[in-house]
């Protein structure tokens, strides 16, 4: 029982530095990174839940997220390369002035 | 040992966000994956942790070397947001104090056990994650995608 709670107090401390890494980071590439530390923290206590109580039906629901995140991050490369074009830079806090601008 | 790797994936967490240089920041957040994805194969998740280090170690890890190429080797200057410190501190700390919480959650004057409570998280919680994802993903590249189309019209 205590080898889940640290797992999950591991969880939940890779969840709130992706959850700051969300709100606090400005260019696309750390708030990715900090997206897919979000995902991994569901994921880890998904795992832990399968391991320690059986619950494998979780299991499924991981494979899912990994399956995801792997779509995000096609999408996220491709928001790299459009933001990239339309102001020069990846910070999507400069993203307003680009229609300013016209 | 678990508690060694978990805290070394947290230490490369914590890192590839505070890294100046970006393929440093890469490297620590593929040593996190791997670490993560070993950490599994010791649950006995083999194929979960297999999936895990293919995946973001090879796949993802591909991708972001080609955003590095985009971004360059150092991260932009950027302003401090004081305020989001601030929400994640209470969220954290909000999130730490649940696990204790736990065991005196109860139902009908019976405790709940922690099964069944770990139950509702897999069953509800995480595909909610799984929604919000796929709608976060959906609305950033769709934001992006119409402020190209504002500012080069319909071509």
């Amino acid at each position: 029982m205590a080898e889940f709670y640290i797992d999950a107090i591991a969880a939940l401390i890779l969840f709130g530095v992706g959850l700051y890494g969300v709100t606090s980071k400005s260019d696309f590439l750390k708030i990715f990174f900090s997206l897919e530390m979000l995902l991994n923290a569901v994921i880890l206590l998904l795992a832990s839940g399968a391991y320690h109580f059986g619950l494998t039906r979780g299991l499924a629901v991981a494979y899912v997220i990994i399956v995801i995140a792997t779509l995000e991050a096609a999408a996220g490369i491709l928001i790299f390369i459009l933001s990239n074009r339309i102001t020069g830079e990846i910070i999507p806090d400069n993203l307003d002035k680009a229609v300013e601008d016209e | 040992m678990s508690i060694l790797i978990l805290a070394f994936a947290i230490i490369l967490a914590v890192m590839s966000l505070t890294q100046k240089n970006t393929v440093a920041a890469v490297l620590a957040f593929v040593l996190m994956m791997f670490s993560l994805g070993i950490y599994y194969i010791l649950l006995g998740e083999k194929l979960l942790g297999l999936f895990q280090i293919f995946v973001y170690t090879g796949g993802i890890v591909v991708l972001t070397l080609f955003g590095v190429t985009v971004v360059g080797s150092k991260f932009p200057e950027f302003k401090i947001r004081p305020w989001a410190m601030t929400v994640v501190s209470v969220v954290i700390i909000g999130l730490l104090i649940i696990p204790f919480l736990l065991p005196n959650i109860s139902y009908a004057g019976k405790v709940i056990p922690l099964k069944d409570q770990v139950k509702i998280f897999t069953d509800f919680y995480s595909l909610i994650a799984i929604f919000m994802g796929v709608v976060g993903a959906s609305i950033l590249y769709g934001s992006i995608r119409m402020l190209h189309t504002l500012k080069y019209g319909k071509e």
